[in-house]
Order: C-alpha cells, then structure tokens, then sequence
C-alpha cells in the first residue's frame, strides 16, 4: 500500500502506520510528538488534495 | 513555514491505541493537539479508501494505528 | 500462432458435439483492424467462426465470472493463470472448466504489428499454467528478460518527480473505465467508483479523481495482477496504467515471493498471515 503511495509520487511521511498496546500511554504520547514532528517537517499536502471547490 | 500546524486524521483500533489514548487522557499526559482521531473497530477495518478519502479532503497526513 | 486454429476448431466442435461442454469462449475476428473479440460459440455449426493470431490481447478468463454451465475456455499463459485466480477465488469450480491450452508467442502491440506488446515482451509464463487440452506443442519460455526495468527506473525518481510522471501518464484519461472491465480480476458486483453513500471518489475528470481510481484499481490487483495487459490493449487513450500494477506485482515478488496465478493449492499473500510477514512500515 504505502510503496504503491510513494511510488505514485506522495510524500513518504503523508501515511504512517504503528503498533500501540492499549497499556502503553506513554508510548502513544510518543508517537504522537513523533508523527506530528515529521508532518511538520514535511508542510502541507498540497499534491493529493482535490482542488476544485465541491466536496467529494 | 515555522507555525504550520498539520491536520492530521488518525485512525486508531478501538482496543489498542484508541485505549491508548485513552489511558493518556486519564493520565493527563500532553500531546500535540493536531492528531484527529477516527475509531474503527480493528486496525483490518482500514481500508485505502479511507486514507485516500481524507488526504482529497485536505488531510496533511494520515495516521493509522493498532 | 494461425496454426493453432485448426486444433482449436477441432477441439470445440468434438467439445460442443459430445455434449462435454454448452459453449466455448473464444475469439472472433473483431470489426476493427488488428483487434479479435471474445466470443462465446454454443452451436457445433458455429466454430467456424473462431480465430487465433496475434491479436487475441482480451482476457478470456473475464468471461467465467459466476457462470453455472459448464464451458470450455481457450486460453493463453496469462489467461490461464487468471483461470486459476478465478478457481482460487471461488468465482468458478474447476469441474465446470475444460481448458483448451495454447502455447502463446505473445500478443502484438495495437498499434504497432511489427513488436510485441510491452508485457508480452517481457512474460515468463507462455505456457498455460493448467489446461485439459492442449493445442500445439508447448513453447519455450523467455529467460533472462528484465521484467521490472521501467518500475525501477520510477523508484529511483525523486518525489515531485514521480508525481509529475503519473499527471503526465493519466493526462488523457476520461473515466470510461475500459481498463476495469476488461480486467478479469475486476469483477465486484458494486465498484467502489459506482458507490454513492458515502462517495469514494468524484464522477468527474478531476486529476485527483482520475489518480484516485487508477490508484485504487491498481491496489485491489495486489497480489492477483497477472500482467496479462488487457487494461492496456482496452485503453482507448493509450494509457500505460500497467506501471501502477507492475509495482505491486514487483513488491509482492519481492516481499512475499509470490507470482499470481500459478497454482490453485496456494493461499495467496494478502489472504493468509504469517509470523515472519515482512513488517517494516510500521513503526
């Protein structure tokens, strides 16, 4: 799935996948901070938005 | 671009890291605030229809977690 | 390959007049220059009317779909492995098929006779893969062809880069969805672009619209994509959209070593879970 996304020319960061037990809190306060960070190295989705102004 | 602050639609397994979350919200733990959570019943449900779905909508990234 | 036609002709008839089969699914000359259509034969009188030659691109294993009679079906390499796909997938049962096999020596390219189509060319599978009867002596494969040239060559572009190739690969795509229904794998009774609650994607010729379709078509031949490239010979625009499905096949190759089609014994990949299942996208 994500190779097909990035092959396609989609940023790597755009899709994220991780592995969370419902016991680690902390680590999803991890992952968070994480994912977050490198959205927003990575700016804004500007490739794969659908520009024209009706919704879907 | 320092004050971007990215959507960021999170889909989370009802019994992982959606309890996760919820864990971390009666621990009172901080976390960025751009994380918008979506619940499915099981990390299977996703599907990339989803994920597509919200990046044509604007989404900055998605994130999907079991 | 015009030599087969005297076997297949024969096999029929002997096929319909006994009584083994109710109809064969085969090719007739089609009404445009350099295209033969599938055709489905149920009277002895009509065989006549099969041919074979270099311009039998379609996908006969399309036509098998949820059928209840019983039925002869000619096929080619890659048709027979979207046969075994179909038998895989419980769309039909073995029992109801006689398959008349034929050693391909691939298909010419549409628009230009004198070469072979791109994934004719480049084919590890000539031979039927499973058949009852077979037409001619079987060929040799193609070794040491260099399947996944073009995929890498795409890999190695940089972001931006491949985002403009794939603007530029579905410029003139106008949603007339010939690719998906001449793709055997493509048969759900309700596609996601015909859903309307919720709708997946827009109805219009939106680029993003037309890459979400291309880009989802793609995904759901995962692991089932048999390169027999009838989306491409059905392209009325000429649209190469086998460089989203060579990449799933080239990563399932890779990740799971798995080749669609070449036995009905076996689970395919994105249907069966294994410990060791490569996991590295996740963090």
């Amino acid at each position: 799935m994500k190779n097909l996304m990035e092959h396609m020319g989609v940023e790597p960061g755009r899709l994220q996948f991780s592995w969370i037990s419902s016991a680690e809190s902390t680590k999803f306060v991890d992952v968070v901070t994480k994912v977050t960070e490198s959205v927003k190295a990575l700016g804004p989705n500007t490739n794969y938005v659908k520009k024209s102004g009706a919704k879907g | 671009m320092a004050d971007f602050e990215p959507k960021i639609v999170s889909f989370l397994c009802n019994w992982c890291s959606y309890g996760a979350a919820d864990l971390a919200g009666v621990g009172r733990a901080q976390y960025p605030p751009n994380v918008r959570v979506i619940r499915i019943p099981c990390s299977g449900r996703m599907s990339p229809k989803f994920f597509l779905a919200a990046l044509r909508e604007g989404a900055d990234a998605v994130w999907v977690s079991g | 390959m015009e030599s087969y036609i005297g076997k297949i002709k024969e096999i029929s008839e002997r096929l319909l007049n006994d009584g083994t089969v109710e109809c064969v699914v085969g090719f007739r000359k089609g009404t445009v220059a350099l295209t033969n259509e599938p055709c489905m034969i149920t009277k002895a009188s009509d065989v006549q009317d099969l041919v074979w030659d270099e311009n039998c691109r379609l996908n006969l294993a399309n036509y098998l779909t949820g059928r209840k009679e019983k039925i002869a079906v000619i096929a080619k390499g890659c048709d027979s492995r979207n046969i075994v796909n179909h038998i895989i997938e419980n769309k039909i049962s073995r029992e109801q098929l006689v398959i008349i096999g034929v050693p391909c020596k691939g298909m010419v390219d549409k628009n230009n006779p004198e070469v072979l189509q791109a994934n004719c060319a480049t084919c590890l599978h000539r031979n039927p893969v499973i058949y009852d009867e077979l037409c001619a002596d079987l060929v040799e494969e193609q070794k040491e062809v260099d399947r996944y040239e073009d995929v890498r060559k795409i890999e190695a572009m940089e972001t931006q880069d491949k985002w403009a190739f794939f603007e530029d690969l579905l410029t003139g795509c106008t949603r007339c969805y010939a690719c998906k229904n001449a793709c055997p794998l493509c048969y759900c009774p309700t596609c996601f672009v015909d859903e309307s609650q919720p709708q997946w994607i827009g109805k219009g010729t939106d680029p993003i619209d037309i890459r979400t379709y291309h880009f989802l078509r793609a995904y759901h031949c995962a692991g089932r994509c048999t390169d027999c490239g009838a989306c491409e010979a059905a392209c009325p625009q000429n649209i190469k959209m086998r460089h989203f499905t060579k990449k799933l096949e080239k990563d399932c190759n890779e990740l799971y070593g798995w080749e669609a089609g070449l036995t009905v014994d076996q689970r395919p990949p994105l249907d069966s879970f294994k410990v060791d299942d490569p996991d590295k996208f996740i963090m």
